[in-house]
């Protein structure tokens, strides 16, 4: 047990020599640092461009999830940071040292990393027990671990997944989840410095999912591991991060806590990504105040929009039913009820505002006479972006990122 | 110690795809390309071929072709090859339809035979149909001539037709498992449809069953083509004692003339060089059919079984053929040589001939020779495979998971070995060994140049077969390992290995198996030392002794048995579709 709980840092042996003054000296706090990181795959139609000039810093101890949808390059970022794909250029720094550089050139290779890594296929090696598959890397890996210390690490692992009463039984019988915990016990077993998790819940079924993203979540926290954890499912982002980036197309879009993402994105590309968005073409007509095709709404406006076309949207579940007495009020539109779905939890309805078809999520039954609505907006949930992102070039980036999800 | 490996970019790039990996995957195809290279070279000289000295002329190539025996030798082989296609292709195929398309009961048997088909030596059944059927000696002839008071035996298996026959039976085995594969491939919705739409049964296999598998069947018969066109051991066997010749033997004759003659050397490239030529084109030939026939490919999911035919009562019919190709391949010709092992001169087995039975035949035999042939055979049958599973695992790996450019030129390398035949890479070793490498490696005369040639010939199918299990093996249980601290060695040896043990272990017996009974290449580079077993056989035969030749495959049986057991102990899940 101690050895887990210790807070992972470098080994010892690694704070003597020449490497402290460097991490001193470019002390920020991040555990990952990347800085221009770019790599491209060369395939039969010519290049591919997987990471485009990328920064980022995961601070210690943060539980740092990346989404973006399958092609977004994702994936080889975390597979450059393991140490599995070689960057083309650009810089790599875990805790402060260099383990990929293309100035001065460095490389670290992945075994001499101390990473623990969770793959999307789990990579539980069928011809070794349970027992084995934890033991293995800390028999024969990079850190010389004493003999006499391997059963009793293994065992803690293992306990911690609850998976200490399997430990014999071959790798190949075990269920999904418990295969997925063998994964986990065996990343976590080398006290590594940062746990990289590749889709880790992507083969699960959906009730197991949401247990065990809770479950990794704290176990990550008590073990006090820095974890970069790829996947393409925004709930799942949410509920595990401390910190979200999301990528499209080899770029960070922008990167922050889940709640700044979901209700502050800074493009529409990241709104759409974190859920369904109303969106409508506006035209600035005041300093609050755009005019749509469904009325003039008040806004809050943040930063320059470039002009006075801009695209203005808002979520299913910022629309409010409001009685008709408040018909005079900002924000406030009248609506025809087209069709509503119950889902249990809340009612999903579809509406038209002046041949605008809009969507939106409430708790109370959207019936009314006439099948006629008032709904309203508060203006703070309207989000408002420069209309050079035009409405096309968004719909085909959410279809792109829609395909990529199925 | 704590050490940021600080490097030149291009060798960072250069580790990720070992050197030490790539050169030992490189090693055997630039061996390949100095054979070819030296064989065309020298197909080009006369006189003092291989030296300076040598003249540079056409003279080689006018010579073979305007010499009415070349003529009448590729004649022979033309015939040769087309009389074994069909007879392999006769036997084979409707065996493969029987066992995959009906409910002929016993199908692990037939599997099982024709495994057995597949390692049971060609010399054997060569050897047995000489005992049969020779024009003189033949058993088969000698009765037939007392019962019907015949001048001659009536049958000759010295004849172009006749040794295409013996060969077609030692192929049949191939064609079954090369067609048995594409019959169970084969959707059986394609045949359902035609039937649900109101075909008969006639009228389906002839427009869609027969069509699908065209391509399969043609694929197969041009395989077969290449096989029999340098087909050594057979016509060895049976046409170089009756001066009935072969490319093959025609080669060999020129390499190592009788009557004491001069080996005219660059006669010997030239033909090597026309034979590479064919080899090559019936190659291409064969992967356009193959390409072709991958456009039928229809995807099957697991659970399909196709519907099968009723045999009723024609099974009895059907294990009939099926009896008959084994008695005839194997059973018959393997009794006929322990029976003449154990005779003191050849005679029809009679009550008579079972009184003189005695064990003179192995108390003749040169134990000194045969003790030399089973050291080298040993050795070679240690080390080729541990040698060629070694390359050929290194060579995987690169195509399989590297993402450098070199892996298409490792495909394509890997593949060489597959297009030239034996004997070519026989001739080619013999002339690099005699004329290119003296200067630096004495390896004329020596065990280590067949060693190399029979690395560098079992290649070929152990990298596809590794290939094919090493893209079943996740990537990710390999990358699990590296992230874990596991070395690359390490990783290959406590992952990779293991996974693979099934293959590895079936591939290291087959090529063991393969090495041990192998004639061709040891025949043009034996020497009074390097000599191996099979050689050890031959050179009785060939010099009439055929008695004691009769011994020492006796003696050979014995020691492949245990081998041929252990096959089936690990590797009779896969078949290995490659003689």
């Amino acid at each position: 047990m101690p050895w887990l709980l210790r807070p992972c840092r470098f080994p010892k042996r690694r704070c003597i020599g020449g490497s402290l003054v460097l991490s001193s000296a470019n002390a920020v706090g991040a555990m990952i640092s990347i800085r221009k990181l770019c790599k491209a795959f060369s395939v039969t139609e010519g290049q591919i461009a997987a990471l485009k000039s990328l920064d980022l810093d995961v601070a210690e101890g943060e539980f740092f999830v990346i989404v973006g949808a399958s092609g977004s390059g994702k994936t080889t970022l975390l597979r450059c940071v393991a140490g599995l794909e070689s960057p083309d250029s650009g810089e790599i720094r875990i805790a402060g040292r260099a383990v990929y550089s293309d100035n001065p050139p460095t490389w670290i290779a992945p075994q001499e990393r101390n990473f623990g890594m969770v793959f999307q296929s789990y990579a539980v090696w069928p011809h070794l027990t349970v027992f084995e598959n934890v033991a293995l890397p800390l028999r024969e890996g990079a850190q010389k671990i004493p003999r006499t210390e391997v059963s009793s690490r293994v065992r803690e692992a293992l306990r911690m997944v609850q998976l200490d009463e399997q430990k014999d039984r071959s790798a190949t019988l075990l269920s999904g989840g418990q295969q997925q915990r063998v994964a986990l016990a065996r990343a976590i077993a080398v006290n590594p410095r940062v746990l990289l998790m590749d889709e880790p819940l992507s083969n699960l079924d959906a009730r197991l999912r949401e247990e065990v993203r809770g479950k990794i979540r704290d176990l990550a926290k008590q073990l006090g591991a820095t974890v970069l954890y790829v996947t393409h499912d925004q709930i799942e982002a949410m509920a595990m991060a401390d910190k979200i980036a999301i990528m499209s197309f080899g770029r960070l879009l922008q990167y922050g806590d889940p709640m700044e993402l979901y209700r502050r994105p800074n493009c529409s590309e990241v709104a759409d990504f974190f859920g369904s968005v109303n969106w409508l073409d506006g035209r600035l007509a005041g300093a609050k105040i755009v005019e749509t095709k469904i009325g003039k709404l008040e806004v809050c406006l943040r930063g320059d929009l470039g002009g006075p076309e801009v695209l203005v949207g808002f979520r299913p579940e910022c629309l409010q039913i409001v009685d008709g007495s408040n018909a005079c009020r900002q924000n406030a539109f009248g609506a025809v009820l087209r069709s509503s779905t119950f889902l249990g939890d809340q009612f999903v309805y579809e509406a038209f505002v002046n041949d605008l078809l809009v969507t939106g999520k409430s708790r109370l039954i959207p019936v009314c006479e006439d099948r006629r609505l008032q709904l309203y907006v508060d203006p703070a949930e309207i989000m408002v972006f420069p209309h050079s992102e035009s409405k096309d070039r968004i719909l085909m980036g959410t279809a792109s990122l829609k395909k990529g999800l199925e | 110690m704590e050490a940021v490996l600080r490097m030149p970019r291009q060798f960072a790039i250069r580790l990720r795809t070992s050197p030490l990996l790539l050169s030992l995957a490189l090693a055997p195809m630039l061996v390949i390309l100095v054979m070819v290279v030296a064989l065309v070279w020298i197909s080009f000289q006369t006189g003092v071929v291989g030296t300076p000295k040598a003249t540079y002329t056409l003279k080689n190539y006018t010579d073979i072709l305007g010499d009415p025996f070349v003529l009448k030798v590729v004649w022979n082989t033309l015939i040769f090859t087309l009389a074994t296609t069909f007879t392999a292709l006769a036997l084979g195929l409707p065996i493969a339809w029987l066992t995959e398309r009906t409910t002929l009961p016993g199908k692990g048997l037939v599997y099982t035979i024709m495994t057995l088909g597949l390692l049971i030596p060609g010399i054997y059944t060569a050897m047995g149909w000489t005992f049969i059927a020779h024009v003189r000696i033949g058993f088969l002839n000698r009765w037939l001539m007392d019962v019907f008071a015949l001048e001659q035996g009536p049958i000759n298996i010295a004849t172009p037709v006749g040794m295409g026959l013996v060969q077609g039976l030692n192929l049949t085995a191939l064609a079954f498992i090369l067609t048995a594969q594409m019959f169970r491939a084969m959707n059986p919705s394609l045949e359902e449809a035609a039937k649900i739409h109101g075909m008969s049964f006639v009228g389906t296999v002839r427009r869609i069953t027969l069509p699908l598998a065209f391509p399969a069947i043609l694929a197969a018969m041009i395989y077969m083509l290449t096989i029999g066109l340098a087909t050594f051991d057979v016509p060895a066997i049976i046409g170089l004692g009756n001066r009935i010749y072969m490319l093959s033997t025609y080669v060999y004759l020129k390499a190592n003339p009788p009557d004491s003659g001069l080996p005219q050397h660059g006669v010997t490239a030239a033909l090597g060089t026309v034979m590479i030529l064919l080899a090559l084109l019936l190659t291409w030939w064969y992967s356009q059919v193959l390409r072709q026939g991958h456009r039928y490919e229809v995807v099957t999911g697991k659970g399909y079984r196709p519907a099968l035919l009723d045999l009723g009562r024609w099974s009895v019919l059907a294990w009939g053929l099926i009896a008959l190709y084994f008695l005839a391949t194997k059973l018959i010709p393997l009794l006929l040589i322990a029976y003449a092992a154990f005779t003191p001169y050849l005679a029809p087995p009679s009550w008579e001939m079972l009184g003189k039975l005695s064990l003179a035949g192995f108390y003749n035999l040169n134990w000194d020779l045969f003790w030399r042939g089973l050291y080298n055979t040993v050795l070679l049958v240690i080390t080729v495979p541990l040698i060629t599973l070694l390359l050929a695992f290194s060579i995987s790996w690169l195509i399989v998971r590297s993402r450098s450019r070199m892996r298409y030129v490792l495909e394509f390398g890997a593949f060489l070995p597959h297009a030239l035949p034996e004997v070519i890479m026989a001739i080619g070793a013999l002339l690099l060994a005699l004329f290119v490498l003296p200067k630096f490696i004495p390896l004329y005369g020596s065990v280590w140049l067949i060693a190399i040639v029979y690395v560098i010939s079992r290649l070929a199918f152990a990298t596809r077969a590794l290939n094919s299990s090493l893209l079943q093996i996740h990537k990710e249980l390999e990358e699990a390992a590296y992230t874990a601290g596991l070395s690359p060695v390490r990783t290959s040896w406590r992952i990779l290995v293991p996974l693979l043990r099934p293959t590895l272990m079936s591939v290291w017996i087959w090529s063991a198996i393969l090495v041990y009974r192998e004639l061709t290449v040891a025949v043009f580079l034996i020497s009074q030392e390097s000599v191996t077993l099979p050689a050890v056989i031959w050179s009785y035969w060939f010099s009439g002794a055929i008695n004691e030749a009769a011994a020492v495959t006796l003696l050979m049986t014995v020691v492949l048995t245990p081998l041929i057991l252990v096959f089936w102990w690990f590797g009779r899940r896969q078949l290995m579709p490659e003689s």
